[in-house]
């Protein structure tokens, strides 16, 4: 047959590639300085955009959407031609696309550090870049799609399944999560609230780990490993059941995010068993990848690039163990909220997506530059480099989360808690400081590959447009019995469609009846919306990122009964657009915060944590004493809120502004009281408000009831 | 190389790796009934938990094993001709087995009977069997390993014999074992499996799964149906409201036992002044850690009032400063303590503040509250100083 000579479009690859090297530095440099701010709060600058509040949602925003969303896009862009022999759909498209995610990348950046945020972790950006995301997504599944559809190539090799599936979900996830109301131009409220918020939120940010770290990265996994290590992909039948079985049940496993919280227990149990099931898919992925290698393990030796490939894919293996071993209730109570978390996922980013990512670079770098790699010497000692950081990193947060939980379960013997919760803050910081060696070395290596990928290049020469030849594609005639899936593999509309009814099932058993059947929310009728002025305290508490460091939800165990007080209903976040329970505690819960301290010690520990509780490490918010409350925003606020069923009175916008400078004034001279002089219109005002609201709610109910009951 | 084929005892090892998941839920089941009490199950308990899944673990290790073992063994006697012998070790291997398997079973039944107490919330015995249990699963594992190196020996000479072949070329018992628990295809035949896909050079292969994996997943979907069957469907295990009340009820009993035996049993209505000096130093240190910060270091006062004038908001005996900062006044912004320190130490506390009365701090608070004589004390005469320091 007639063959056709085309090119492969190499300089929209060479850009991502760029793009991921940038922004990856860019993230871990960010992280790096996180991890500093917590054995030295001075490091914070006391500025506001580089408070751990704020830098936190740009360190996990740049790494995992700048730099393995670009290392995703880099390795689609330059595998998927391959796979369809045939050029990307449209150029325009593909430069639309970069460009596109660049700028977002760039928006995110700067509207996190002037603390523009929704408040929902990895979904913190605002709606305008949530839009813009929306679009360019759909940019790259036209022009993905494209290229499947024009394709020399009769059957979808399994990297693309995998391809396909990312694309859909992650679109899924990022529509439904993303509902808000918005206020301003960078100002919305979640559509969702508490219960509900909370069971959206993680089921996107559970399942953005699958769907855009893993996988893309599997996707790739199945591309440039056989590729390195020249040997046949293990078992095509472990691809199958593991693709399917794999986006079937990440969905479901959400919930585990939220054990012993007061989400639904149904829901609870439905994520443990789900994230239980998890393991074998996940692990045949890993299985599929260690088994290619089977005779190739002599190359392991030399080639770095196949080393950073077995690393990773072990990581994988690792974290996809752990996740599920988290999942179950007994280690949750022990894990969840503390630094363990933090070690987990960084197993999960630092080996897994990070060392895919320098493999990946290292392969690619000098196939598009038509030479060799400037020196495999230095990417060997990034490979131990990098290796020898993560254990170093990791090591310590397991040490520190295991002791720290330990310490808060201490109870005397006489039944009191053993420890204050900053001792147990105090204790582990030596474990912060390790970790943060880790790091450095991990981000030293990181730099190394710069510099030995900036040599290969300069010494090679560029294809832009590399020559291939294939025949055109033929009407598929099968002539001999076939496996039942090369069917769909033909079809990639079907499997699009498919896939989406796979990932859909999960999310809709578990998210529908949450919002439907009321019984999972019950009512408390002590539960008021806020006031206007604690509104714009809950707004600020949301724009300094205080749900990075602090939960608002106290579990039902004895030691955060007794420290915390009550454990913590569904029915008091009703009002809550959208809910901050947070999911780590760097430091305490603050559910019930209201009234266990006075205004005055919430306002001198805003301006100097350590001068109310010394040893703190958290940063300081002199700024929160100067800025003026804006409350030209009041009635704008009290409106979205009433249109997301909030139950202000009709026309309490207009009123809502009288009401706040009256208890405005209140919070005023009861600090004078306390021999601080302030304005009632300060930022620091309605922050102390929204603080001492939280979890009074329930405390009212109690002395009602006490006041029936007499 | 030897075809595999179907053995009587594989085909009941598979079957055991869907029964003894059963067996367990079976038997965790019977625990609720016999309690009247929701008894705590195996299931509740972490030690446990983790050492069934263990011996479970160890189960399936010990099937792919004997997998390799009758593999290895039917091998070696084929060779040698003598397929009766092939029986005797099978039986052998079942004798291994046996006992193994039976335990597992007591294990369960015994976990069931089980009340809570002694080694990690285990009754010794339940311990003691499932740790016996894992020993035992061990030493069979062991022992087929041996079994495998055996037979394996015994190839390497029988073949090296016959064709006079170095036995280096021989693969280790390692490898044998571990080609045969993931059902590796030997290299050589791989033409065999391969697909004839082609994607940009990259070849499938059409290898079997792992059969370890299989079951594996088997196994975990068999555990998420007994775990929402527990929770949701039967009952039979604590939702965390529900473990949160048993928590609860057995520390409060932990505490009314501590209580009852020791002299730590100080309230509001018993407290005195403690006037030993290392009393009021451990009242001291822990009033400067804790209590400074809005009291001031020498208890002078700053964001709460000042402890050393005669004026008290919440009344000014040992008994009212005990019942202070035992219940506190948390709408006044003084938190309760009584979760933080014990009867002794509130009692420290108290008695410390006591001992502050008119020492006259630097930067002392305005007064707040009312004045609080002591009985038969006389006022402290020190008012119109305190008066210089109010206007500040």
């Amino acid at each position: 047959m007639q063959t056709e000579k085309f090119y492969y479009d190499n300089k929209i690859v060479k850009y991502f590639a760029n793009a991921t090297a940038l922004w990856g530095v860019v993230g871990m440099i960010v992280g790096l300085w996180v991890a500093i701010q917590f054995y030295l709060p001075a490091s914070s600058l006391d500025y506001a955009g580089t408070t751990f509040g704020r830098l936190r949602p740009i360190h996990t925003n740049a790494v995992i959407f700048a730099f393995v969303g670009n290392c995703m896009f880099t390795g689609i862009y330059y595998s998927l031609q391959r796979l369809c022999k045939s050029r990307m759909f449209s150029d325009t498209l593909s430069w639309i696309h970069f460009w596109g995610w660049q700028s977002i990348i760039v928006a995110a950046a700067l509207t996190l550090f002037f603390g523009f945020t929704t408040g929902k972790e990895y979904a913190e950006l605002e709606w305008p870049i949530d839009i813009m995301i929306t679009l360019i997504w759909v940019v790259f599944g036209v022009n993905m799609f494209g290229t499947i559809f024009k394709r020399r190539e009769s059957h979808l090799y399994v990297a693309i399944w995998f391809y396909i599936a990312t694309w859909i979900t992650v679109a899924m996830l990022h529509i439904v999560n993303s509902f808000e109301m918005p206020v301003s131009l960078f100002k919305s409220y979640s559509w969702y609230a508490g219960v509900q918020d909370a069971l959206v939120q993680w089921w996107y940010g559970h399942n953005a780990v699958a769907f855009f770290l893993t996988t893309p990265i599997l996707g790739l996994m199945y591309y440039f490993l056989p590729k390195a290590a020249n040997r046949p992909v293990y078992s095509y039948r472990l691809s199958i059941i593991h693709f399917w079985a794999l986006i079937f049940i990440y969905i479901w496993a959400g919930p585990h995010h939220l054990l012993y919280t007061a989400l639904p227990d149904w829901a609870q149990s439905l994520g443990v068993v789900f994230s239980v099931m998890l393991i074998a898919p996940s692990w045949g992925g890993m299985l599929n990848g260690l088994f290619t290698l089977r005779g190739a393990w002599d190359k392991v030796r030399e080639e770095p690039v196949l080393k950073f490939f077995v690393v990773a894919v072990t990581c994988y293996g690792m974290s996809t163990f752990e996740g599920p071993m988290l999942s179950l209730k007994s280690v949750n109570a022990i894990a969840h909220f503390t630094d363990w978390i933090i070690g987990h996922v960084h197993i999960g980013g630092l080996g897994w997506n990070g060392f895919m990512a320098f493999g990946m670079l290292y392969w690619l770098v000098p196939k598009m530059w038509g030479t060799t790699l400037y020196s495999k010497k230095l990417a060997t000692n990034h490979f131990w480099l990098g290796t020898i950081g993560i254990v170093i990193y990791a090591i310590p947060l397991y040490w520190a989360g295991f002791a720290q939980a330990e310490m808060w379960k201490t109870f005397t013997e006489s039944g009191q808690l053993k420890f204050q919760f900053l001792e147990t803050v105090t204790n582990i910081i030596p474990m912060y400081i390790t970790r943060s060696v880790g790091g450095t070395l991990y981000l030293i290596g990181a730099f190394m590959m710069v510099y030995n990928l900036i040599k290969t290049a300069k010494q090679g020469t560029f294809i832009a447009n590399e020559e291939a030849e294939a025949a055109p594609l033929a009407k598929h005639e099968s002539h001999v019995k076939e496996y039942w899936h090369r069917w769909i593999e033909r079809k990639p509309a079907t499997l699009l469609v498919f896939s989406l009814i796979v990932v859909a099932i999960g999310g809709i058993l578990e998210i529908v009846p949450t919002f439907l059947i009321k019984s999972n929310v019950p009512t408390i009728t002590s539960v008021k919306p806020y006031t206007p002025l604690e509104l714009q305290g809950r707004d600020i508490y949301i724009r300094e990122g205080c749900y990075t460091c602090h939960s608002q939800m106290i579990r039902p165990f004895r030691d955060e009964v007794a420290r915390y007080g009550e454990y913590s209903k569904a029915g008091e976040f009703i009002y809550d657009h959208p809910f901050q329970w947070g999911s780590k505690r760097t430091g305490p819960d603050l559910a019930r915060e209201g009234g266990k301290y006075p205004d005055s010690w919430h306002y001198n520990h805003m301006m100097d944590p350590r001068s109310m509780s010394p040893g703190s490490i958290m940063p300081n918010y002199p700024w929160l004493l100067d800025n003026d409350l804006d409350t030209a925003s009041t009635p704008a606020k009290i409106r979205a809120m009433q249109k997301l069923g909030v139950p202000y009175a009709e026309g309490f916008d207009a009123k809502a502004n009288k009401d706040l400078m009256t208890q405005a004034n209140g919070i005023r001279i009861s600090l004078k009281m306390d021999k601080i002089e302030t304005p009632a219109n300060k930022e620091i005002i309605a922050l102390i408000a929204y603080l001492q609201r939280l979890g009074k709610d329930i405390k009212a109910e109690k002395k009602t009831e006490t006041a029936a009951s007499n | 190389m030897f075809t595999y084929k179907k053995h009587f005892l594989s085909s009941f090892l598979r079957k055991l790796y869907i029964a003894a998941p059963l067996l367990l839920l079976g038997t965790a089941a019977t625990a609720q009934q016999t309690g009247g009490a929701p008894a705590p199950s195996i299931w509740d308990n972490a030690l446990a938990l983790t050492m069934l899944i263990i011996s479970l673990v160890l189960l399936l290790v010990i099937a792919l094993l004997a997998n390799v073992v009758l593999g290895t063994a039917k091998l070696h006697f084929d060779k040698q001709k003598k397929s009766d012998s092939a029986t005797k070790i099978v039986a052998v291997l079942l004798l291994f087995l046996a006992p193994s398997l039976l335990h597992a079973q007591d294990a369960a039944t015994d976990a069931a009977a089980a009340a809570p107490s002694s080694i990690g919330g285990l009754t010794p015995l339940t311990f003691w069997v499932l740790a016996g249990v894992i020993a035992v699963e061990l030493l069979v594992i062991l022992v087929m390993g041996l079994f495998v190196k055996r037979f394996l020996a015994k190839e390497k000479i029988a073949i090296a014999a016959e064709a006079g072949i170095a036995a280096e070329a021989k693969p280790s018992g390692f490898k044998v074992w571990w080609d045969k628990l993931n059902s590796f295809k030997p290299m050589e035949k791989e033409a065999d499996i391969d697909l004839g896909h082609n994607y940009d050079g990259i070849r499938e292969l059409d290898n079997r799964l792992p059969p370890w994996w299989l079951y594996g997943f088997y196994v975990t979907i068999i555990i998420g149906a007994i775990y929402l069957w527990r929770y949701h469907i039967s009952e039979t295990a604590p939702l965390s409201k529900q473990e949160f009340e048993i928590a609860m009820k057995k520390a409060d009993e932990e505490k009314a036992a501590y209580l009852a035996k020791s002299a730590n049993n100080v309230d509001e209505n018993t407290v005195t002044i403690l006037k030993e000096p290392a009393a009021l130093d451990a009242g001291k240190a822990t009033f400067v850690q804790m209590c400074a910060a809005c009291h001031g270091k020498a208890g002078e006062g700053g964001v709460g009032p000042n402890l050393t004038d005669d004026y008290w908001i919440h009344g000014g005996s040992i008994k009212d400063v005990f019942k202070t900062i035992k219940y506190g006044w948390p709408e006044k912004g003084m938190k309760a303590w009584q979760d933080d320190f014990s009867p002794v130490q509130i009692a420290q506390i108290a008695s410390y503040i006591k001992s502050l009365h008119g020492t006259n701090p630097p930067n002392a608070k305005e007064k707040q509250g009312d004045l609080y004589k002591e009985d038969g004390a006389a006022p402290a005469a020190d008012s119109t100083a305190k008066k210089d320091v109010v206007i500040k």
